[in-house]
């Protein structure tokens, strides 16, 4: 059981990372991007190619402590999650942008899908279909509680890492936006982005600074998925399903219900699996989905129209 | 000394088709005046183009003298126009005080000495600053979005139909606020339908018909003109 939750966490840290990405979009730019996970796979992808540029100039990574990597990995995943912004901006540029001019919502919507299918079959092209590792070293787990409690617990130091670096991404995230201007400003602009306007706030600045932290959230939640899994093309479309539940369940345009949401659908994912087996464990995820917004229709933390 | 001068300025949602043919006006510092005129004459489509949020295709618009036509919407509070929109003018989700707070966050005024000054120019909202702005009344409401735009100590105050949706009562509190704000030095441009309470309170008035100014005068006079009252302000009569 212990066990179970603590997968859960794991699975809901990538998931509550990427679906930060979709409600910051929705509140902001006003439509649901499709394209989203492309870009957890594009920063799982972009970190694995720095990671190999730095072992070609300084050798092999060496693990870092108990870690299964080293210092190169997280200077990769800095490189990833500037260039994942940089990808993401400049979707923004070539498309987004133009169709926010004089498009509606629903041909963003339909936008998103084509710029997910280009960015994951061009992924797909350059990296190839098998799927890659940061590291193949052999991690010892860590036993936290003992067996005969309520199953015991054992985690690893990778994925104690990406819980630890899941929350300091959640707070720092949180101080930005209630303690910087421009994460204010942000707020200001999903509320009403013409009074937004009126008031003195740049909203070309703040869509940007939108895609930026989705995009460098993204790239963490690809790398984390990366780190606990593996490196797959197809990783962004598989999470894209639980990204959106985990948005919707907490309240589209809540941060903070994006977190929480993609905590619970880590937990339904993984508490799933003795009962319904690992295929259908997603399906939990949406079940639980229903669950709540039947009770709740705005999402928990989404606000009352 | 003229706060505001607009030229013969063409405006429209979309290209080729403007709704703002041609309309001039200026006002003088420290002055009240009102933009008149029937439905769909253009009045809030003028005032918006003047702050950045219909794009302007001829003409000019001159703040102090200095031009800022077509400039964006959000420089424009940083160069001391300040503007209230009809509906939607303040953040809902924020408490009053967030709102004052952000606008000085964004504008970059200190904040504690701007927000005092504010609330005691507004007492009603210094009594409940940690309220929901959504929470307020209509004319809290208008007070809030008034005192929002003050924050970044505008020179010109542009209003869009403060008293929609406000009984005759607080349209009363709302016009003496703004003779108020006035009284401060603040110069204010105030787009109405409600044609007996603004000319109440301007000193001047201009009246809009088909997007281009036909009558300018002061409000005494506009407000005695018959001619002016049957043909573009609708039921109103100067003498009712």
């Amino acid at each position: 059981m212990l066990q179970l939750i603590a997968d859960g966490f794991v699975i809901g840290s990538v998931i509550a990372l990427g679906a930060i990405g979709v409600t910051l979009v929705y509140s902001i730019l006003r439509f649901a991007n499709f394209a989203h996970g492309e870009l957890l796979t594009w920063g799982a992808y972009l970190a694995w190619t720095a990671l190999l540029g730095f072992a070609a100039v300084w050798g092999p990574m060496e693990p870092l402590g108990p870690f299964s990597f080293g210092w190169t990995l997280l200077a990769s995943l800095g490189v990833a999650a500037i260039a994942t912004a940089a990808l993401a901006l400049l979707v923004d540029l070539l498309l987004f942008r133009q169709l926010r001019r004089h498009g509606s919502a629903i041909t963003l919507i339909m936008a998103s899908f084509g710029a997910a299918l280009v960015l994951r079959n061009l992924l797909q092209f350059i990296f190839g279909a098998v799927p890659e590792y940061y590291s193949r070293e052999i991690q010892v787990a860590i036993r936290l509680v003992p067996r005969d409690v309520l199953g015991g617990l054992r985690i690893t130091p990778d994925q104690l890492f990406v819980l630890g670096l899941t929350a300091v991404s959640v707070v720092g995230l949180h101080l930005f936006l209630t303690r910087t201007t421009l994460g204010k400003a942000m707020r200001a602009t999903s509320i009403n982005p013409q009074l937004a306007q009126v008031t003195g706030i740049d909203v070309d600045r703040v869509v940007r600074a939108t895609w930026i932290i989705g995009a460098v959230l993204a790239a963490v939640a690809g790398v984390f998925s990366g780190l606990t899994v593996q490196l797959r093309p197809q990783l962004g479309l598989d999470l894209l399903l639980p990204l959106f539940a985990a948005a919707i369940l907490g309240g589209i345009g809540s941060v903070y219900g994006a977190v929480a949401g993609g905590l619970i659908v880590g937990l339904a994912e993984s508490l799933s699996v003795p009962i319904v087996g690992a295929e259908y464990r997603a399906a939990t995820a949406f079940i639980v989905l229903i669950a709540i917004l039947l009770i709740r229709p705005t999402g928990l933390f989404g606000e009352r129209p | 000394m003229t706060a505001l001068r607009v030229e013969a300025l063409e405006a429209g949602y979309e290209p080729g088709l403007p709704i703002v043919r041609g309309a001039s006006l200026s006002v003088e510092s420290n002055e009240i005046l009102a933009v008149l005129g029937p439905n769909g004459a253009g009045k809030s489509t003028l005032i918006k183009a003047i702050a950045g949020l219909v794009p302007v295709s001829a003409g000019r618009v001159l703040l102090h003298d200095r031009e800022i036509t077509g400039r964006a919407a959000h420089r424009l509070p940083h160069e001391g126009l300040g503007f209230v929109p009809q509906t939607e003018n303040v953040f809902v989700n924020l408490s009053i005080d967030d709102n004052l707070d952000l606008a000085a966050s964004i504008l970059k005024v200190p904040k504690k000495r701007r927000l005092d000054k504010l609330y005691a120019l507004f007492p009603d909202l210094a009594r409940q600053r940690r309220l929901l702005a959504g929470r307020l009344s209509g004319g809290q409401r208008q007070m809030l979005a008034v005192a929002r735009a003050l924050v970044g100590e505008p020179k010109v105050l542009m209003l869009d139909e403060p008293s929609a949706g406000l009984s005759p009562k607080l349209v009363g509190i709302v016009f003496e606020k703004l003779v108020e704000v006035r009284a401060t030095g603040v110069t204010i441009v105030l787009v109405e339908q409600n044609v007996k309470a603004a000319l109440a309170i301007a000193d001047r008035a201009a009246v809009l018909v088909e997007g281009s100014t036909r009558i300018v005068g002061t409000a005494r006079e506009l407000a005695k003109d018959p001619q002016v009252a049957a043909l573009y302000l609708g039921h109103y009569r100067g003498d009712t």
